[in-house]
């Protein structure tokens, strides 16, 4: 019979980094703690939404939305522990949740929950991790990256190639053939969806969600850009967790609005540690990863540092 | 090849209490399932990715891949969520003077 893949948690286990008591106590799920996080999360929209309404005939609008789409951004954090399974100890809500974070964000929940099992198994390898933002050559492409273009672009591609019935080669490998089918229906109903909106807002003339979602989206995305380039943008490609991941520590709202995923290579080594227990296990394993304490501006300094090729 | 039949694998007070327990037996790599409705048992690697499930979150009678979150039901082996979706293996089990044993 083979063996089990060496994994970071396998690892890890093996060279006592973690006990397996340990690994037990941090992988303990609960709903309490996302309710109450969701409950706040909620709070914090209906805050920002508040605030754009406020400024509405003022340029003041402009930073409200901002603001806005920061948080709405930040959807995509909730989403991607979803995917883990490691929001909610009942499975059946990180689904739901997951594919209204989905929604409104426009990325595809089953379609993602695949191709980031590739990205969790080839973290940083070139050619193999479907997510890997590759590192700028140059100012100019580190710019574009983060203006969400690019980003914006292969969004709106992949939903008209699902909703077309269409897979790329590289999402054959990670979508087996008896899941394709849901991979095309979630696409064709989340284009329906869009389009439903769209119409009711032309029936009606009212326009609002605009402002609301769409221009905030716009605004918002450049930061998520820049804070998914912390993960591992710069880092080497190589396979080894302790080398290829950043953690980086941040300030708590943050760390609110990313769902504790600054703690990227906790993470990375075991995926299926809640999100409310990864500042516990970074505690564990915080000398065995590569953590950035200048957080988000401290991963682009180091960026930055090696894409101009010198000391900022 | 040998005769099938019950094969004892592990001493009941050997379990991890409602969590998941590694065996090896033989060459075979087998998770041993500690559940509110009695012990399963299955082969032990994740037949997605070929992760140790032993090494994975276990509730009620779910046992979650480490890797990737697959996951399947022990009492059959039904995979319960993407990106498990093929039965994994799993044995018929029993108790006989303190010893969990396995048809194979």
């Amino acid at each position: 019979m083979t063996d089990a893949i060496v994994t970071p948690l396998t690892q890890a286990l093996a060279e006592g980094k973690l006990s397996r008591e340990e690994l037990k106590s941090f992988l303990q799920r609960s709903n309490g703690p996302a309710l109450r996080r969701l409950i706040a999360w909620i709070a914090v929209l209906a805050l920002t939404t508040t605030l754009v309404a406020l400024s509405w005939d003022s340029w003041l609008i402009w930073p409200a939305m901002l603001l806005q789409g920061v948080v709405l951004v930040h959807h995509f954090s909730l989403q991607h522990e979803c995917v883990h399974y490691t929001v909610f100890r009942t499975r059946w809500l990180n689904d739901v949740v997951g594919n209204i974070c989905g929604f409104i964000i426009m990325v595809p929940h089953k379609h993602f929950r695949y191709e980031h099992c590739d990205h969790h198994t080839y973290t940083q390898l070139v050619g193999d991790d479907p997510e890997l933002v590759a590192m700028p050559q140059n100012l100019w492409q580190y710019v574009f990256y983060l203006s969400a273009i690019p980003y914006w672009r292969a969004k709106f591609t992949e939903l008209f190639r699902h909703v077309a019935g269409r897979l790329t080669s590289e999402e054959e490998r990670f979508i087996p053939k008896v899941e394709r089918a849901a991979v095309f229906r979630e696409a064709r109903i989340m284009l329906a969806g869009y389009v439903l909106i769209l119409a009711a807002m032309a029936a009606s003339g009212n326009w609002a969600l605009l402002w609301f979602w769409v221009i905030p989206m716009i605004l918002g995305e450049p930061v998520m850009r820049f804070i998914r380039m912390t993960e591992h943008v710069g880092r080497p490609t190589v396979p080894q967790m302790h080398k290829n991941t950043r953690t980086n520590l941040v300030s708590f709202p943050w760390r609110f609005l990313c769902w504790n995923m600054n703690y990227h290579a906790e993470h990375h080594y075991v995926s299926s540690v809640p999100f409310h227990a990864l500042p516990r296990l970074h505690e564990k394993l915080k000398d065995h990863i590569h953590v950035e304490p200048g957080g988000y501006l401290g991963a682009h300094r180091d960026i930055l540092r090696q894409l101009l090729g010198r000391r900022l | 090849m040998a005769e099938k039949g019950w094969k004892d694998i592990l001493p009941v007070k050997e379990l991890e209490a409602q969590w998941v327990t590694r065996v090896q037996f033989g060459a075979r790599k087998l998770a041993l399932y500690d559940t509110p409705s009695g012990i399963y048992a299955s082969l032990a690697l994740c037949n997605h990715g070929g992760a140790d499930l032993c090494d994975g979150y276990f509730d009620g009678h779910v046992i979650e891949c480490p890797l990737h979150q697959g996951a399947f039901d022990v009492r059959d082996g039904k995979p319960v969520c993407a990106p498990a979706t093929r039965m994994m293996k799993t044995f018929e089990t029993r108790v006989e003077n303190g010893m969990v044993q396995i048809m194979m």
